[in-house]
């Protein structure tokens, strides 16, 4: 394989993962941008969706319905998560919001053991999405080729939504000022609703590509997902949507890079390299590529 | 008004917490000979909670199972046996703090559990200074032994055994002459495994061409495979030493990439996410391991055992590990059977005398001064799709722990 | 006025009087329970009083500076495995460790000296480390000290001359017992306070609360959260080699995000910002989590059997935290510090 196949493969690669982490980090940033919360529990919503799809599956359910049954759980336990447990600290200091969602975390996480016994279990994922696809020398999995598209579309549908629909535009409106939003009469609930039940809608639909590119379910399976769209969102900027897209682009690309680029003797250590990446892009531009300088009115 | 709550909260939460807690020891039972009906009690340690929790669940389920049985049958030396089954949530802190218990307010005779080497050491040495003996039934380090000296058995073969037992196997039987080998380095079970086994092949007079590494839970392996097929021949066979969430993973892509020599792991390999994930790619596969957990291929000891883990928890027995925790009870009902009475000293010695106790894991041996079981190890074969029995080996030569 | 004076006096003697009253009371259960306790009390003991350490110096960092540090545990295992490799015995370590440089392999110390080295290490990174983050705040902080963390873990998987990678390291002595662990929380407990109370101390508070007030005022807010994040990574690491005694074997991921999040619990619960809340917090938790733990085993009440339910403590546990974050969002204590002296004087005034 000469090298120039190999990179585009790479690439490939590249974007396939680092579209999960967009998808994944514009549901964090959504959230944060209005409410300043870090949702860890987002990577949660992802299990829930999953497992509501592998039940139904398994239950004979066509794969369509099962997906989209799938993502519906998400949301709605998105919204769920909202009304019980991050409305009642609102205006709370951020550190008691990033707290609550941990133990909402710990809270879901245990639950599924309980409910599901803590083995993985294999998601059985249609032919259409396991397949690969041969152009030549290059075979790229469908799954790629599907997430990579499936989040074009939705990126294109949600900048849709927030530059001309009202309730977008209310969101961008409560994302910049809370106060100032209210008192031009927006509704802040609702503007927070639809901001879980976007993000988690995404969620849901990153749980599906999920468990279909690695085989299976378990009851810890949003840990890693949630911790990535974190790092990603800040690579990005918190509380910018664009910049949430940007950051997990780069991170799925520094991954994918690094991996393959390090000599044998190194990558063992591919995530620190990763980490330090991090600090060092936050060392030049503390709030991330594209996220604006928060400063506190005096 | 506040802080008042809060401190009448603190007060109430400290008062409920010590009417619970078990603040001093348990009076001390009767004395084996003056009550018949006591029951000889077993102290049992899994992680029925946390990481480890997809092992040591089932085993738990077999151990269980197997008292069940047991009691059923009339118990031993007319005494009913009680497992007393702590979870011990994949914490170092919390093993020791049960083992403890177990030690001192239930008064066990014996002590049992887990499938990990950590795990195994966070209670084990307490039994040890209780003159307790602690038999791990997963856990398959081969160092274990002399970790504790005297009083930690294992009930299943070490990894240096069953390492041995593939590299012949590849050598003599697959004609093998060269390997490619790739380890998880986030292991202590896939570390040892890779090590034995590349210390044995290349004794054979096998080499290893390539060698590469991975970190537990990776889910990209395309730059190890594109490293590999970078290579002028692809080696005879690619011996994957990893653990049962990746291995279904790995083999998916390796088979995706085009890779079709015969792939060859170790118990890991052992779990129904292997053939559900890599589908037909799981075909030609190879891997060590207890028992063939098969309801028509098994032997007749493993198709009653599965029929009555179906019975008893609605499902199949998830992995070995299950039949492990089941033969661990056996043994140590066997070697209080024959030490006459549940006096720990006794059952440690019963214990390393024990010779062919047929499991459902295998017959078990302890050799003179050996804590580590002879047991025969099973090869299987991936064909179609199901499990198929490859061979029965016995190493010839095992490399030193 | 003179009588708000006398109530004042009174208020402060009270306060020393209660003090060592309750140094006497905590020296005197000591005592107790090295006595006349049971194993696994003492085990429990100990385990508090290693938590209590991690949390009050975590306080350090998250609750007085607002540094919302998620990377400490890295920092607990850089003392566990520093002071573990130099404690092991040298014969272990040939065959433990075979790949140690001959410097290292020839050394063997006792525990304080191993401890303290420890210590002394985790300072000198945190310093270092510290150099590049403390200018970050908020979130952006918490996930770069997360990307310590996972480095940490990293390097510790990976250095296997040093720390045996991810296998076990077993063998460690013994050390830790009721006194050692006791007596460096009485260590960590009074330099943390005093350290809150000084000068240093207040311009921490005044950066956490009001950064730009702060720097108006001249305060040098990176100097203070630097400082505020070496003290705590030094006693945080003591932490870890007092753990590491204790177990006696462990291996890296013992120090990840299980870890983390069981730390966190504590300090919220007890109140950022108050290190008797940190102590009172630590000790609701340990104890309510072990008191779930033997509950969650099942129980007789007289005719009623309650089957286990395994996990039920954690749930419990999650909930509970919510709870908390919900009605005392700012932990139980908040900011304050218990004041026992003030409790005995409201009750003489209300007698009066």
């Amino acid at each position: 394989m000469t090298t120039f196949y190999y990179l585009l493969q790479q690439l490939i690669n590249a974007v396939s993962i680092g579209s999960l982490y967009a998808l994944m980090a514009i549901g964090l940033a959504m959230v944060f941008g209005i409410l300043r919360l870090i949702n860890f529990a987002h990577g949660d919503l992802i299990m829930v969706g999953s497992y509501t799809a592998l039940l139904l599956l398994v239950a004979g359910l066509p794969f369509g319905a099962a997906a989209l049954a799938g993502i519906a759980a998400s949301t709605l336990a998105g919204l769920i998560m909202e009304r019980v447990a991050y409305r009642p600290i609102r205006g709370a200091p951020d550190v008691s919001m990033l707290l609550t969602s941990f133990a909402v975390t710990i809270f879901l996480e245990n639950a599924a053991i309980l409910l599901f016994s803590p083995s993985s279990r294999p998601f059985p994922a249609p032919p259409f999405l396991t397949r690969a696809l041969e152009f030549g020398v290059l075979r790229i999995a469908s799954l790629d080729l599907i997430a990579i598209v499936v989040a074009g579309i939705l990126l294109v549908l949600l900048t849709l939504f927030v530059t001309r629909t009202m309730a977008g535009i209310a969101m961008r409106a409560a994302a910049q000022d809370l106060l100032a939003a209210r008192l031009m009469g927006v509704n802040v609930n609702r503007v927070i609703a639809y901001a879980f039940a976007i993000g988690s809608m995404l969620a849901g639909v990153v749980g599906l590509l999920w468990s279909a590119r690695v085989g299976k379910v378990d009851p810890l399976m949003g840990f890693y997902p949630v911790l990535k769209a974190f790092v990603a969102s800040v690579i990005g900027g918190l509380g910018s949507l664009p910049g949430a897209v940007l950051g997990g682009y780069v991170l799925g690309t520094l991954e994918i890079l690094l991996q393959g680029l390090l000599p044998p003797a190194l990558t063992p250590f591919r995530d620190a390299f990763v980490f330090v990446a991090l600090i060092i892009l936050l060392l030049f531009r503390p709030n991330g590529i594209l996220g604006t300088t928060e400063r506190e009115k005096v | 008004m506040k802080t008042y709550l809060g401190s009448m909260l603190v007060v109430v939460m400290l008062l409920a917490s010590a009417c619970v807690m078990p603040v001093t020891p348990a009076p001390a039972p009767a004395q084996p000979t003056a009550a018949p009906a006591a029951p000889i009690k077993i102290g049992v340690i899994y992680n029925l909670t946390g990481a480890q929790a997809s092992l040591d669940a089932p085993s738990a389920n077999g151990a269980k199972l197997a008292a069940k049985e047991i009691n059923a049958a009339g118990g031993v030396l007319g005494r009913q046996l009680e497992l007393v089954l702590y979870d011990g949530k994949t914490d170092a802190a919390t093993i020791g703090n049960a083992a403890t218990q177990l030690v001192e307010s239930d008064k066990v005779v014996a002590m049992m559990g887990f499938s990990d080497t950590d795990m195994t050491l966070a209670a084990a040495p307490i039994a040890a200074k209780a003159g307790i003996v602690f038999v791990t039934s997963g856990a398959t380090s081969p160092k274990l032994p002399e970790q504790v000296p005297d009083y930690l058995f294992m009930a299943c073969f070490g990894d240096n055994v069953q390492a041995a037992a593939g590299a012949e196997y590849a050598y003599n039987t697959l004609q093998a002459k060269t390997a490619y080998l790739l380890i998880d380095k986030g292991m202590e079970y896939t570390l040892l495994l890779g090590k034995y086994f590349k210390e044995r092949f290349t004794e054979l007079g096998g080499e290893i061409v390539l060698e590469d590494t991975y970190q537990t839970g990776d889910k990209d392996f395309s730059a190890q495979i594109t490293k590999l097929k970078g290579l002028a021949t692809i080696p005879d066979i690619l011996f994957i030493s990893s653990g049962p969430d990746d291995v279904g993973t790995i083999v998916k892509q390796f088979r995706d990439a085009g890779l079709d020599k015969p792939i060859v792991g170790g118990d890991g390999y052992d779990t129904p996410l292997l053939v559900q994930i890599a589908g037909k790619g799981a075909d030609n596969t190879y891997f060590t391991t207890h028992s063939l957990m098969d309801p028509e291929l098994g032997t007749e000891a493993v198709k009653k055992f599965i029929a009555a883990y179906q019975a008893e928890y609605n499902t199949p027995p998830e992995n070995a590990f299950a039949g492990l925790g089941y033969d661990t009870v056996k043994l140590l009902a066997d070697a209080i059977r024959r030490a006459g009475s549940d006096d720990p000293k006794a059952i440690r010695e019963a214990l390393s005398q024990t010779k062919d106790l047929p499991g459902v894991t295998g017959t078990i041996t302890f050799q003179p001064g050996s804590r580590i079981p002879q047991k025969g190890v099973t090869v299987i074969l991936v064909k179609d799709g199901k499990f198929t029995l490859a061979a029965e080996v016995v190493p010839q030569k095992v490399p030193a722990p | 006025m003179a009588a708000k004076e006398q109530a004042g006096q009174a208020s402060r003697l009270a306060s020393w009087g209660s003090a060592l009253v309750l140094i006497a009371l905590v020296i005197g259960g000591l005592v107790a329970t090295e006595l006349v306790a049971s194993a696994y009390i003492q085990r429990v003991v100990i385990g508090l009083g290693i938590s209590i350490i991690l949390v009050v110096s975590l306080n350090l960092s998250n609750g007085f500076t607002g540094v919302f540090s998620l990377g400490h545990i890295g920092f607990m295992a850089i003392g566990a495995y520093t002071a573990a490799i130099l404690t092991l015995p040298i014969s272990l370590k040939q065959v433990n460790l075979p790949d140690l440089p001959s410097w290292l392999a020839r050394v063997e110390l006792p525990f304080l000296p191993a401890t303290l080295i420890g210590g002394v290490v985790a300072l000198l990174i945190a310093f270092l480390v510290g150099l590049s983050l403390m200018r970050l705040s908020g979130p952006y902080v918490s996930v770069a000290t997360m990307g310590f963390l996972v480095i940490v873990q990293v390097i510790l998987i990976n250095w296997d001359r040093m720390t045996r990678g991810a296998r076990t390291f077993s063998g460690v002595p013994p050390y830790t017992t009721l006194w050692w662990v006791w007596g460096w929380v009485a260590l960590t407990v009074y330099v943390v306070s005093r350290l809150a109370r000084s000068a240093y101390g207040r311009q921490m508070i005044a950066a956490r609360d009001n950064e730009i007030a702060a720097q108006a005022l001249g305060i040098n807010v990176t100097r203070a959260r630097l400082l505020a994040f070496c003290i705590s990574a030094f006693f945080t690491a003591v932490a870890g080699s007092l753990w590491a005694h204790f177990i006696t074997s462990f291996s890296p991921k013992a120090f990840y995000f299980a870890q983390t999040f069981s730390v966190i619990t504590m300090l919220v619960v007890g109140g950022m910002g108050s290190v008797s809340g940190s102590i009172i917090g630590t000790a609701i938790i340990t104890l309510l989590s072990e008191a779930l733990r033997n509950a969650e085993r099942g129980m007789n009440l007289g005719l009623i059997h309650i089957p286990p339910v395994y996990g039920a403590s954690q749930i419990l546990m999650a909930v509970i935290f919510v709870l908390v974050i919900i009605f005392w969002p700012k932990g139980l204590l908040g900011d304050r510090e218990l004041n026992l002296g003030r409790l005995f004087i409201k009750r003489r005034r209300e007698v009066s």
